[in-house]
């Protein structure tokens, strides 16, 4: 249906991770510390999917005003490692009332520059 | 040998109150590079029609790990080996709007536990409550254990 501006994100970084894992207060260290990753068995520290999902929020309220925003789901498939690009796509595929509220219904993409999905994740938002 | 992860199903987390503070709203937003002005700026977001700065919509992970239930206490809680912890799934319903200066009471609780091909699965349900009593968020999150190896 309707396609939404991507957005696309810098690559991320160690510092980023360890910015993020002071800000939201995730500090296991699999995100920060790359020997406890490469003991976890992941060749190196991952990102947060949190951080991911973050980038995906920060997509879905520049594409709808924050406060018309009711629902937001993720599910992660892939691990994000430092040094990765990665871009949030996002569609409307439907409309529906709520309560008496007509809100919009839609899903978004987060792929790497491979073109690795990352998440995938659906929406609704209030219309305005 | 496998444990019973079932027991961990009705497990209460202990209930904890935040206060969402401006400051790590910004914070938050800029470790993200969401340069929203929602987020960084009083007068931004009230030109925009908000009380206060908004939060952010993956902010609800702020409160748990700043407010109580962080990575620690969750693998305590639930008894889980911290180097085999992944995230499935995250969900967020919103149903109020909270801003900056707003007082939450938090209460967290497992759902379901799940073992299958080699992993556990927990369903954890966080509802946040405001000042007024009024449910303004609810948090899904599926939180996974790689067990394998165990045959």
């Amino acid at each position: 249906m309707s396609e939404l501006t991507p957005i696309v994100k810098e690559p991320i970084t160690h510092t980023q991770l360890v910015r993020y894992a002071g800000a939201s207060g995730d500090f296991n260290p699999i995100h920060t510390v790359v020997p406890i990753g490469e003991q976890a068995g992941l060749g190196g520290v991952i990102a947060h999917g949190m951080l991911v999902m973050g980038f995906a929020g920060e997509a879905l309220s520049t594409w709808f005003p924050r406060r018309n925003i009711r629902n937001f789901q993720v599910r992660f498939s892939a691990m994000t490692r430092p040094g990765e690009s990665l871009t949030v796509t996002g569609e409307i595929t439907g409309e529906r009332e709520v309560d008496g509220e007509a809100r919009v219904s839609g899903k978004l993409i987060v792929k790497n520059e491979q073109g690795e999905t990352k998440l995938k994740g659906t929406f609704e938002a209030a219309k305005s | 040998m496998l444990k019973d992860i079932s027991k961990k199903e009705g497990y209460q987390f202990p209930p904890y109150t935040f206060v969402v503070e401006r400051g790590k709203i910004k914070e938050f937003a800029l470790a993200i590079g969401d340069m929203n002005p929602i987020y960084h700026s009083k007068e931004a977001a009230q030109a925009e029609g908000y009380r206060d700065v908004p939060m952010p919509l993956t902010f609800p992970t702020v409160l748990d790990m700043w407010g109580g239930n962080d990575f620690e206490a969750i693998i305590k809680s639930l008894d889980l080996n911290p180097l085999k912890v992944l995230h499935g799934e995250q969900e967020y319903q919103y149903y109020g709007e909270i801003c900056a200066g707003d007082e939450l009471y938090v209460q967290a609780k497992v759902i379901s536990t799940e073992h299958k091909r080699g992993m556990n699965f927990f369903l954890l349900e966080t509802t946040y409550t405001n000042a007024e009593g009024e449910t303004v968020l609810i948090a899904r999150s599926n939180v996974i254990e790689r067990v394998g190896g165990e045959q």
